[in-house]
């Protein structure tokens, strides 16, 4: 109670204070509204950033996509029969002829035969250990062996 | 003063009717301005031009065009694929030094030196240097521009053809336009071309740009097999040029299933400089849209047909006198001769017009005609290629037709057919009387979309008991008729020769004819009928030039298909075995 009276009354004496007090809100704010700008302004140039750095990438892929193309329209026109005609040639090759093949059944062989799959044979299952260790089972199997143990005297 | 004070008072009285007027005037703009504002009274184009104007400002719109698909053969070779081209152009008051430009870039486009410095210091603000230039110099040029400021260089689509001019007519071509023309790229222009994408792009900086990736139109595998392609096209030529033949065709297909698996013309032309061609003819593909008098060959669908109708037997006899009269023309062997008493089966293997004419005569116009509409004549077997003519044949009640036409029909002669036609009908005999629809595409596929093409059957018009009996008579006929020219040892073969003589608007022309052969292999278990047709070679008959010609090809062809002779297929019969097996 003391201390509002004292405010009240310090205030009432000092008028100036009021002002101050709406200069710093208003600085305040200023300063609030630079940051926020700043901080939208450093947001959006990341932003943007991020844009152009997109773009070139999506240019990029465009780019590598049309020179596929172009490797595979290479490949084909690399690959026509005249082209690979005239290389066997080159290299020695001649053309086959009714006469020079040789065709060469394997007797026996029937590919229509009948399939017959090859028969899995059922083993029995193998037991499978169940397991009905609980917690209070461990402790004790802890404590008995802790409980036997012997001390050792082998190095006496 | 009095004067000054009247005037005050009607100002006083006039500014408030002035006032109510701009007043009445500002709330009619104010309403208009709002109802601006709710669409539901607009017609939807007048919103979409609103909307257009509201957005110029910080959006464009961007016309993506879909890339086109590529074309495979049935072995997935390509042989229609998309690369670019580029245009070279530059700004000449932005370059500072004319003369060393132009020495670099006429040495890099191939251009004359002093022409490019000419254009290089002309006052235009823009001169095109080159139109069409390959991707290659156009990465040099780009390379250069970093160097040089004023260079434009800008990439054009373009459709490539790598195998050249193999299957050119099949496959057609795309125009500058990139619309497809002739063969599948006009025929599924549609699906190779896909849709193009309207997008809006933000102007604004900070909008993050979207990934504007362009749509694929569908990727189509043809039926074509490339190496059958090119064996059919180079053994074609040779034809061309030993026969002295002008024009030619070779057609090869599956009559189980109706896959096209070669289809050569000659000449051709290169799709990959489809302008340079002088001759437009050319761009059209003779199998499927030129129609011809086939001459003999249509004698084995005569006899096909008599058979099936039951007015003959293979056994039936005829005497053979040399000619007959038919609605007042006499008609004659190839030879002028009377063969005496001769079957079914000697009328294919002599050829004879005569036996051919009295048979039709028997079967009488009726049947005749629905026979032959049967085996698709006069009606365009439906492939999936642009431009296919459907053939022409009279009928009774046509003002064209005589009762001659009966006659001459029997043996290719007043009837007119595609290549394709003919093949089609005949390969009905190979494939049990069942005549599949036929097809070059085999699959088309658009993203994880694959739609196969599923044989399909045009219809039956004979049955499979009348077209083993007609299959042992072209059996016959190359074996005894034709002198070996047609046969490959081993291998069992049908076919029949054709010659027949073109028409003129005075006649037949004399010494003029177009040879064919028609045929199919194994004769037991066919797996290709082939179709052979050279127009007007400097020979005049079929067995003399084309049927050496179907020999040539069908040693090649049983090689290429992996079919082994007779006995080797015998002895894999006997196994339980089939050549159809044969993974190709």
């Amino acid at each position: 109670m003391a201390f509002s009276n004292w405010f009240e009354h310090t205030f009432k004496r000092r008028p100036w204070r009021t002002q101050r007090q709406a200069i710093a809100l208003v600085t305040l704010s200023f300063f609030v509204a630079i940051i926020i700008g700043a901080l939208y302004l450093a947001q959006a140039a990341n932003v943007s950033t991020t844009g152009r750095q997109l773009e070139d990438l999506i240019l990029q892929r465009n780019q590598l996509e049309q020179s596929n193309e172009q490797i595979r329209a290479e490949i084909a026109r690399l690959q026509s029969v005249p082209r690979l005609r005239d290389r066997a040639r080159e290299l020695g090759f001649i053309d086959a002829s009714v006469s020079t093949i040789e065709y060469l059944p394997v007797l026996g062989y029937n590919p229509q035969r009948e399939e017959r799959p090859a028969v899995l044979i059922q083993q029995p299952a193998a037991d499978v250990p169940v397991y009905d260790e609980t917690f209070l089972g461990w402790l004790q199997q802890q404590w008995d062996a802790f409980t036997n143990q012997q001390p050792d005297t082998s190095g006496e | 003063m009095q004067q000054q004070q009247l005037q005050e008072e009607m100002f006083k009285r006039r500014l408030p009717v002035v006032i109510f007027g701009l007043l009445i005037v500002s709330i009619f703009l104010l309403g208009r301005m709002v109802s601006f504002q709710f669409q539901y009274q607009w017609a939807p184009e007048v919103i979409n031009y609103l909307e257009g104007l509201r957005n110029s400002g910080y959006s464009q719109t961007l016309r993506l065009a879909a890339a086109r698909g590529t074309i495979y053969d049935r072995g997935m070779q390509a042989l229609a694929v998309n690369t670019l081209e580029y245009r070279v152009g530059i700004s000449p008051n932005l370059v500072a030094n004319p003369r060393q430009v132009a020495t670099q870039l006429a040495a890099l486009l191939n251009l004359d030196e002093l022409d490019t410095f000419e254009k290089l210091s002309s006052d235009e603000p823009y001169v095109l240097l080159a139109s069409r230039v390959s991707a290659e110099i156009g990465h040099q040029v780009a390379e250069l521009k970093k160097e040089i400021p004023g260079i434009n260089i800008e990439p054009i689509a373009r459709r490539s053809y790598p195998q050249g001019t193999l299957a050119a007519q099949v496959v057609g071509f795309v125009g500058g336009d990139l619309e497809g023309y002739y063969g599948v790229e006009g025929f599924y222009q549609e699906q190779l071309a896909g849709r193009a994408r309207d997008e809006l792009i933000s102007n604004i900086p900070f909008d993050v740009p979207q990934d504007r990736e362009e749509d694929h139109g569908g990727n189509i595998v043809l039926t074509i097999d490339r190496d059958m392609q090119f064996l059919a096209e180079s053994e074609l030529q040779t034809a061309i040029t030993e026969s002295g033949s002008r024009s030619g065709t070779i057609i090869i297909m599956n009559p189980g299933n109706g896959d096209i698996l070669a289809m050569a013309s000659y000449p051709s032309f290169d799709p990959n400089t489809y302008f340079e061609v002088d001759d437009a003819s050319l761009l059209i593909n003779p199998a499927i849209s030129q129609q011809y008098e086939p001459g003999s060959i249509m004698k084995v669908l005569t006899i096909a047909s008599a058979l099936e109708k039951g007015t003959v037997s293979p056994q039936d006899t005829y005497v053979d006198q040399g000619s007959i009269e038919i609605g007042g023309r006499m008609i004659e062997n190839w030879d002028r001769q009377a063969h005496g008493v001769v079957d079914m089966t000697q009328i294919l293997v002599q050829s004879l017009n005569v036996g051919a004419a009295t048979v039709s005569l028997r079967m009488g116009p009726s049947d005749f005609y629905s026979m032959f509409r049967a085996f698709g004549m006069a009606r365009p077997t439906g492939i999936d290629l642009q431009g296919e003519a459907s053939g022409t044949m009279y009928i009774p009640g046509d003002e064209n037709w005589s009762e001659s036409n009966l006659g001459t029909n029997s043996f290719g002669q007043g009837i007119a057919v595609t290549p394709l036609q003919m093949l089609t009908a005949i390969s009905a005999i190979a494939n049990d009387g069942l005549m599949m629809q036929p097809h070059v595409v085999r699959q088309i596929i658009d993203g994880d979309l694959v739609q196969t093409s599923q044989p399909s059957a045009l219809g039956r018009p004979i049955s499979a008991e009348t077209a083993d009996i007609v299959t042992n008579m072209m059996v016959a006929v190359v074996r005894d008729g034709l002198d070996g020219n047609a046969s490959v040892p081993g291998y069992t073969i049908a076919g029949k020769t054709g010659t027949a003589e073109i028409p003129s608007p005075v006649g037949y022309e004399p010494g003029a004819s177009i040879v064919s052969f028609v045929g199919f292999l194994p004769a037991d278990d066919p797996q290709v009928s082939v179709l052979i047709k050279l127009d007007r070679p400097s020979g005049y008959w079929g067995s003399e030039v084309a049927a050496p010609v179907f020999r040539r090809l069908a040693e090649r062809l049983v090689i290429l298909l992996k079919i082994p002779p007779d006995d080797v297929r015998a002895a894999l019969a006997a196994q339980g075995g089939s050549v159809s097996e044969i993974d190709r």
